[in-house]
């Protein structure tokens, strides 16, 4: 590094008379870089790339793991669209899901992020603490002791139970076994959280300042200078967060033991696609699930992007 | 030993094997002297599988690698492993997968070796039936079973019910239910399982009134009528208090650890004979055994004696006469026999079953009863399901159940729906 960066301090024309060649001068410059970069180049092509152009083909093909794959055209889409109860019913749960957890975990996030903001003593401590769940969260454990808490006869019903009321098996009721998932989800705030209070440092006090001798509230103070200066960092979350909802399925998959049930109230797109797979050999179908997945995606972060600049105020 | 692979990992690996498989490139350790083994179970039956190849390879001097998962995981396991040309020598095979795997080529017959290295001469008739496809042997039935009514005999004392015997019928059932809900042990455990998300339990009760689930061309052998009756009923015992309640059975979700018997929440559950065995080592109370209910005093021929599991012959295996070597010591050896009992349901060969019999414990020895004494009980052996039962059961019989049992339909929508849906499933596979 140190070489390379005495080299291109040089003068130019001198750099130039010193080189004998471009292929030598790419290969002095360069190929250390790549070198380092070869074994991620590797499983980027050989395990992300290669898988990828594999399961678009597949896409339109009726593989099923035994047989060789037969070209079936756009039928697996067309039956998606037009013929899949299970589909739609996926996609309304994701949806769900996505619109419910992300707002409310961005909320929430923020709201702990605030308060850790105002200078207590020891913040590292509560940082880490609070940041220990998203850690954990994606993880089989935590998902088999979410099962446990809202049990019928699990700590929230105990609990419940001490003041008088009876509550139900929450996650085996259709009506609340999405949202224990969606509870778990808000329960992982730790990572926008950090987000949250490195732009919340970013804030120049001066500002609050001012607005208090000009008499303005806390909740003034909040929406007029907070959240307009925090829009590149809210941003920034949504964004990752939406594609993390989008893509969620562990905590369903363990929760409901791989069936999305009860009565496919918890039956995640990603959990169908498995299904689809790896339940019922259909890798031509759940090859074009993925794709349409991804799709919706980036639909959704593109307009994301496009509506930004009627909302995010980067400091110009 | 079980080797777990995490999901990315899995799809990695799997991608590398199909891509292998596609340019012809064969593994080597698909060429080595040694077999390899892969079969689904618990730790119980691992230990027992890995006692007789350690025999094995004691007596033949050939090694087995063996390697077991769970139901759930096994299967695509195996399918992934055909795709990548790369089957081990010998796979466990079900009733419900044999057709498709055979007419895929992906288990070959054991025909050639039938009379040298596997010796079948007094082999159950009706088992070795089972094994073939189109009038080929592809699988070797590893013991017979039946579905089962597994209940718990000491919750039965407590409420004061009398034992079952094979002679009782769904009118039976709602008397023990009765009883149940009036002698309200253990924080109100109702009388049985909700039985209407249960296959086998719908399959025995098609075939008590001449039906059944599929016919040997993979249609539906039953109708919207019979799918609206068997939930009207079942809505009844829901709400009569004899089965539990539809949030009680969704805590079930596939595990034995998490079937209402084990949970302590219903004294019944249908099951199957060898399963005893599983489900005891899981609970401090006694357990007992015996048929399904009837529909009508008198009226039998739901039960059928089943191949339990098969062992077969991986398609590609390149060391075929040694694993069928390995097939017939599995059967035959009564050393082998004494270590697996009938964890994999009755040995199919007399000498064997005199082997074990002596030796077994007293659960082993209900399970053993049952399945010899199933007497009028017994039908004949239906034809195996089609390629789509097993997402047929999936989706649409434990989902409708719950439907119903939530509310979301009636017991008309989901007989309806039922039909519809299993005939959609089917004509797409």
């Amino acid at each position: 590094m140190t070489a390379r960066s005495l080299q291109s301090g040089a003068p130019a024309g001198e750099r130039a008379a010193t080189t004998p060649s471009l292929w030598a001068r790419i290969w002095h410059n360069d190929a250390p870089g790549y070198l380092f970069l070869l074994p991620w180049l590797i499983g980027f092509l050989g395990l992300t790339i290669g898988p990828m152009i594999t399961s678009f083909y597949l896409s339109f093909t009726d593989f099923d793991l035994l047989t060789s794959p037969d070209w079936v055209g756009a039928n697996n889409y067309i039956r998606m669209f037009s013929n899949d109860p299970k589909f739609w019913a996926s996609m309304r749960v994701t949806m769900f899901f996505v619109v419910f957890s992300v707002p409310l975990k961005l909320a929430f996030a923020l709201a702990v992020a605030m308060l850790l903001n105002r200078g207590i003593r020891g913040l590292p401590l509560y940082r880490a603490l609070f940041y220990l769940p998203s850690l954990l969260g994606a993880s089989v454990a935590i998902a088999i002791l979410w099962r446990q808490i809202f049990a019928s006869d699990g700590l929230i019903n105990k609990l419940l139970a001490m003041v008088g009321i009876m509550g139900p098996s929450w996650i085996s009721n259709p009506k609340t076994s999405l949202w224990t998932l969606i509870i778990l989800s808000i329960w992982q705030f730790g990572s926008p959280m950090i987000i949250f209070l490195a732009g919340l440092r970013q804030i120049p006090q001066d500002m609050y300042e001012a607005a208090s001798l000009d008499g303005a509230s806390k909740w003034r103070q909040f929406v007029k200078i907070t959240l307009p200066l925090l829009t590149p960092v809210v941003f920034f979350n949504a964004i990752i967060q939406t594609i993390e909802a989008f893509k969620s399925f562990t905590p369903a998959f363990i929760i409901s033991g791989g069936t999305g049930n009860p009565i496919n109230s918890t039956l995640f797109y990603t959990l169908y696609l498995y299904q689809e797979a790896f339940g019922f050999f259909r890798m031509g179908y759940a090859s074009a699930l993925a794709w349409v997945l991804l799709a919706l995606v980036s639909v959704f972060t593109a307009f994301s992007f496009l509506t930004s600049k009627y909302w995010v105020h980067y400091d110009e | 030993m079980t080797i777990r692979i995490d999901r990315r990992q899995f799809l990695m690996g799997s991608t590398a094997m199909v891509a292998a498989g596609a340019a012809g490139v064969m593994p080597a350790w698909a060429q080595s002297d040694s077999l390899r083994l892969l079969f689904w179970g618990g730790q119980a039956r691992a230990d027992r599988t890995y006692g007789v190849t350690d025999l094995y390879t004691k007596a033949n001097g050939t090694a087995v690698e063996g390697e077991f998962l769970a139901w759930n995981d096994y299967w695509p396991k195996l399918a992934t492993q055909t795709a990548g040309g790369n089957a081990p020598d010998v796979v466990q095979m079900d009733y419900r997968y044999i057709v498709e795997y055979a007419k895929r080529n992906a288990i070959a017959p054991l025909d050639e070796f039938v009379g040298g290295a596997l010796k079948l001469d007094s082999f159950d008739a009706d088992q070795l039936e089972g094994g073939k496809v189109d009038g080929k042997l592809y699988g070797i039935s590893l013991g017979a079973n039946s579905v089962a009514m597994i209940y718990n005999v000491a919750a039965f004392e407590e409420a004061g019910v009398a034992p079952l015997t094979n002679a009782w019928t769904y009118d039976d059932l709602m008397a023990v239910g009765e009883a149940f809900k009036a002698a309200n042990i253990r924080g109100g455990m109702k009388a049985i399982m909700d039985g209407s998300y249960s296959e086998p339990m719908l399959q025995n009760w098609l075939r008590q009134k001449g039906k059944d689930l599929y016919t040997a061309d993979g249609k539906l052998a039953f109708e919207e009528a019979d799918a609206v009756e068997w939930y009207t009923m079942w809505a009844k015992f829901r709400e009569a208090g004899y089965c539990v309640s539809a949030e009680d059975q969704a805590l079930d979700t596939g595990p034995l650890e998490t079937t209402m018997l084990v949970l302590g929440k219903a004294a019944m559950i249908p099951s199957n004979s060898n399963q005893l065995v599983a489900f005891q080592t899981l609970m401090q109370d006694k357990l007992g055994m015996n048929g399904f209910p009837r529909v009508a005093a008198g009226v039998g021929g739901g039960h059928y004696r089943k191949p339990s599991m098969f062992f077969s012959l991986g398609g590609t295996s390149a060391n075929k006469e040694k694993a069928a070597e390995f097939l017939n010591f599995f059967i035959s050896d009564p050393e082998a026999a004494k270590i697996l009992g009938v964890e994999r349901g009755i040995p199919c060969l007399p000498a064997t079953r005199e082997v074990v019999a002596p030796t077994l414990d007293e659960q082993s020895q209900v399970a053993l009863n049952f399945v010899s004494n199933l007497g009028d009980l017994l039908g004949p052996l239906p034809p195996p399901p089609p390629a789509s039962a097993g997402e047929i059961d999936a989706s649409l019989i434990r989902t409708l159940g719950q439907e119903v049992g939530f509310g979301a339909k009636t017991p008309e929508q989901a007989g309806a729906e039922l039909i519809s849906g299993a005939n959609d499933i089917l004509s797409r596979a």
